[in-house]
């Protein structure tokens, strides 16, 4: 992976003439990386990936790599780093001022872009790279007025330049930048052996160019993600990886030395060396120890061959000298912060933000410790590094936000509600009907002859199995192994603290065999709840999700009988198919399970049939209902009616602190069963008495209040209010809420404070509508 | 970013197909006391290395299974069903 569009790295920039091994000797550089470019592109066996940018290694090695907006997720088994180094800005007065450039910037716009970048420049340097930037811009006609080598001695690349006339200073650097703006000129110094400027020895230059050239610092940012170790090695004056993860493997210039000879011999013993830990060959023992071998001796002969001269900034005072040129950090804000006790690399860039900006420290990182570590005192080493975080190229959210999609589920019946003008709600990742007319219509519709709803997105588990009834029986506070075969119940689940998760119903559909229904947002929950408890114990029963096999519907009213009974031939008297019974029979052709329940607290059949059959299904409902004007309704009617029904939605009504004691459901907890899932802890909240209520409330005065309002005693919060709905059927405003026990009794007046004022409502603890059932049975 | 969960049914997957499904641990008999249930409910050991989990795979084999993983690196040491192992590994 390349983060430029072509192979080669900076060898692509570099006009002048390559030492480099064998056949590459005498070519200009980037004709040599041409070359080089071109056998890898000829070898079929290398996956190429350009322009894109590794952008951080995270764990288990994995690699994010940023190809314009895609984004790559990479795990290599084995890694192999060869991210070239960065020059780094000297700390100088006006070094923001246009035509401060670095060397290598300055080289790509030569060489890449045909660009020649001014007429007249001084090179600043203290590296040999320097003395090849100032050939190339000699090369493309610019004058080089000066060449200020902050090292003591002039290396051998000065000789052509001098020939040339250039001037050639040795032990000399940058004072200051000169120019209003655009750079004029620039302000030489003489150092002493300490590094400070030496007075009476400024001169001036004019030009409109200031090239910089330090010495490279290795782009390390992902070998030290990589878990491998960072450190300054006063020998190279940078940042050096010294040690690496097993797996990782660096070559080239990131490993501290630029050298194209030790970039090939180092890359070549990489590539075998991550071969070969991947069992794909890479030569003998015996080759590869000459290799390593080989690559020591050369790292030995290049650092011996090292003239280094720490350069970071030239003491001196002024506003104008940055360390950070994304931040705006300058040496006086470093400065300010060590004053003020930031003088530890972490906390100081914390404080200043030096290194954050957008290059993330690539710039600045080294020029940071230099001037951290002269005003501290503390040497280069000492003063430490910071820590190399990816991303370490900026990343557009948009590229890491993941799938730019949001999933959808429709229930089988969806296009049915298209065209009916729905109005839609979200449940989950569920879309469902939230309204088709209104919602007065739609309830008296339910109450007074027929309504249709669809309920396809209750989640339905069946559960199978020898052992099913037992294992349901200790899941659930309620009974189920006595259930009979044909026979629905009522369940609620709670976890071991005794908190309701969810609830539903549970048809025994044979012995070993029950259908399981749970809410529409809990499916998922509870199957994996159920998985959970059985996973390991070798028990026989099997949980499986047939939720996406059915489409489901609801036909509730007092009329759904009779239109019932123009699909299908099974006996649906209440005394062949009563209340809470299920049966297996054929409407309109179509094989379905027919479950006798009331949620919306009328005469009701939830039918549930197979996916494909359920559009088929609805038709023939709505057909058969017509005489009785049945209406489908929606998510909001519905939880009128149930709210009619005072029937509790978990979730909803209940949160994580709420047992089924007092949610009023101690009818369906059986506490005088054997050990099951809760028990020990509905036991200890049945002893220790009830701390809240749940109970119905109906609204004495003022408007509906909001889910979530308070109930107030005294100007204090006592209670809240879980659900709230204007009843069409009751002509008040009715509701549920938490109450404290004592209040929870028939009549007691209680307080709301709905936005802003008191509104005046009555406990009602037994259903508003139909409280004994007799429609339900019916 | 993310790291690899190896499912001892589908095999190395990316962790954002599983669920977490929290410490490994075994529900006491009814009969302990009252300070032994509630560490059971709310303790857990949250130790700085191997830690025996849970773990569900839910856009895989949708089966929850056991792995050791080290919480300071997200290396998973290993993952096996709990039936293998009904001692597990720590
Ligand atoms: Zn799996």
């Amino acid at each position: 992976m390349d983060d430029q569009p072509l192979l080669g790295g900076a060898l692509r920039t570099r006009l002048g003439r390559v030492d480099g091994p064998g056949g590459l000797a005498g070519l200009a550089g980037w004709e040599a990386a041409r070359r080089l470019a071109a056998e890898v592109e000829g070898e079929p066996r290398i996956q190429r990936l350009q322009t894109a940018t590794a952008f951080g290694v995270y764990e288990g090695l994995l690699l994010g790599v940023m190809q314009g907006r895609r984004l790559y997720r990479v795990r290599p088994r084995q890694l192999i780093v060869a991210t070239g180094a960065f020059e780094h800005p000297l700390v100088f007065q006006g070094n923001d001022l246009p035509g401060v450039f670095l060397g290598t910037g300055l080289q790509r716009l030569i060489t890449l872009d045909g660009v020649r970048p001014g007429r007249a420049a001084v090179v600043v340097t203290n590296a040999d790279h320097g003395w090849a930037v100032a050939q190339d811009l000699l090369a493309v006609g610019v004058e080089v007025a000066a060449v200020a080598e902050a090292r003591p001695e002039l290396p051998p690349a000065a000789e052509a330049l001098a020939a040339a006339g250039v001037k050639c200073f040795a032990g000399a650097t940058i004072h200051d930048a000169r120019g209003r703006r655009h750079v004029e000129g620039a302000l030489l110094v003489r150092l002493d052996a300490g590094g400070d400027p030496v007075a009476g020895s400024e001169r001036l230059i004019a030009c409109d160019l200031i090239a910089v050239s330090t010495t490279p610092e290795p782009a390390g940012a992902l070998l030290a993600q990589a878990d491998g170790r960072l450190g300054y090695d006063p020998a190279l004056d940078a940042v050096v990886p010294q040690a690496l993860a097993s797996s990782v493997h660096a070559a080239g210039a990131v490993t501290g030395l630029s050298d194209l000879g030790f970039a090939l011999l180092g890359g070549r013993l990489a590539g075998l060396e991550a071969a070969s830990a991947l069992g794909l060959g890479g030569g003998e023992a015996s080759r590869m120890a000459t290799l390593r071998a080989e690559v020591e001796a050369h790292r030995a002969r290049l650092r011996r061959g090292l003239r280094v001269r720490q350069l970071t900034s030239v003491p001196s005072v002024g506003r104008k000298r940055f360390v950070c040129l994304c931040e705006d950090v300058t040496e006086k804000d470093l400065a300010d912060a060590v004053r003020e006790g930031f003088d530890h690399l972490e906390t100081l860039k914390r404080y200043t933000t030096v290194t954050m900006g957008p290059c993330q420290g690539k710039m600045c990182h080294l020029p940071a410790i230099g001037v951290t570590a002269r005003l501290t005192g503390r040497g280069m080493a000492e003063t430490g590094t910071t820590t190399a975080r990816p991303p370490v190229q900026p990343v557009p959210l948009g590229v890491l936000a993941g799938p730019h999609h949001e999933p959808v589920r429709r229930t089988p019946l969806h296009a049915r509600h298209a065209a009916l003008g729905a109005t839609w709600m979200d449940m989950g990742a569920w879309k469902r009907p939230l309204l088709y007319t209104s919602v007065e219509a739609e309830v008296r519709a339910v109450r007074e002859a027929v309504g249709v709803i669809d309920v396809s997105t209750l989640g339905k588990l069946e559960v199978v199995g020898r052992e099913a009834a037992a294992f349901l029986e200790w899941i659930h506070p309620g009974r189920v192994a006595d259930l009979a075969v044909g026979r629905i119940r009522y369940r609620v689940m709670c976890d071991d603290a005794g908190i309701i998760l969810d609830d539903g119903t549970t048809a025994r559909l044979g012995e070993d065999r029950f259908f399981v229904t749970t809410g529409t947002g809990s499916l998922e929950a509870v199957g994996q709840w159920l998985e959970w408890w059985l996973a390991g114990t070798g028990r026989c029963v099997h949980v499986a999700d047939v939720t996406s096999a059915y489409a489901a519907v609801n036909l509730a009213g007092p009329k759904c009988r009779e239109v019932l009974a123009r699909l299908t031939d099974l006996d649906l008297s209440p005394g062949a198919f009563p209340y809470m019974a299920v049966r297996e029979a054929l409407v309109g052709g179509v094989p379905a399970l027919l479950l006798r329940i009331g949620f919306v607290g009328e005469l009701g059949y939830e039918i549930h049939a197979p996916a494909e059959y359920g559009a088929w299904l609805w038709d023939l409902l709505l057909d058969a209902g017509r005489e009785h004007v049945i209406r489908p309704f929606g998510v909001e009617a519905q939880r009128v009616l149930r709210l009619e029904k005072l029937h509790l939605i978990p979730g909803h009504d209940t949160d994580a602190l709420s047992n089924p004691l007092e949610a009023d459901m101690a009818w369906a907890v059986k506490l005088d069963k054997p050990d099951f899932i809760g028990r020990r802890l509905l036991e200890a909240a049945r002893a220790r008495g009830l701390r809240q209520r749940l109970v119905g409330f109906e609204l004495l005065d003022g408007v509906v209040p909001g889910e979530g309002d308070a109930v107030v005693a005294d100007g204090r919060p006592i209670g809240r209010v879980t659900s709230s709905k204007w009843s069409p059927t009751l002509g008040r405003g009715i509701g549920m809420a938490w109450i404290p026990p004592e209040l929870a009794q028939e009549g007691v007046e209680i307080r709301i404070r709905s936005a802003g004022r008191l509104t005046r409502g009555r406990v009602v603890v037994r259903p508003f509508y139909d409280p004994d059932g007799a429609r339900l049975k019916s | 970013m993310s790291f690899l969960v190896p499912c001892p049914h589908c095999g190395p997957r990316d962790v954002y197909e599983f669920r977490y499904g929290g410490e490994f641990q075994r529900r006491p008999p009814p009969t302990v006391s009252d300070q032994e249930w509630a560490d059971y409910l709310y303790a857990r050991r949250n130790v700085a290395g191997p830690a025996k989990e849970w773990w569900y795979h839910r856009q895989g084999c949708r089966r929850w299974f056991l792995a050791v993983r080290d919480t300071r690196t997200n290396a998973v040491l290993e993952a096996f069903w709990p039936e293998d192992k009904p001692e597990g590994a720590g």
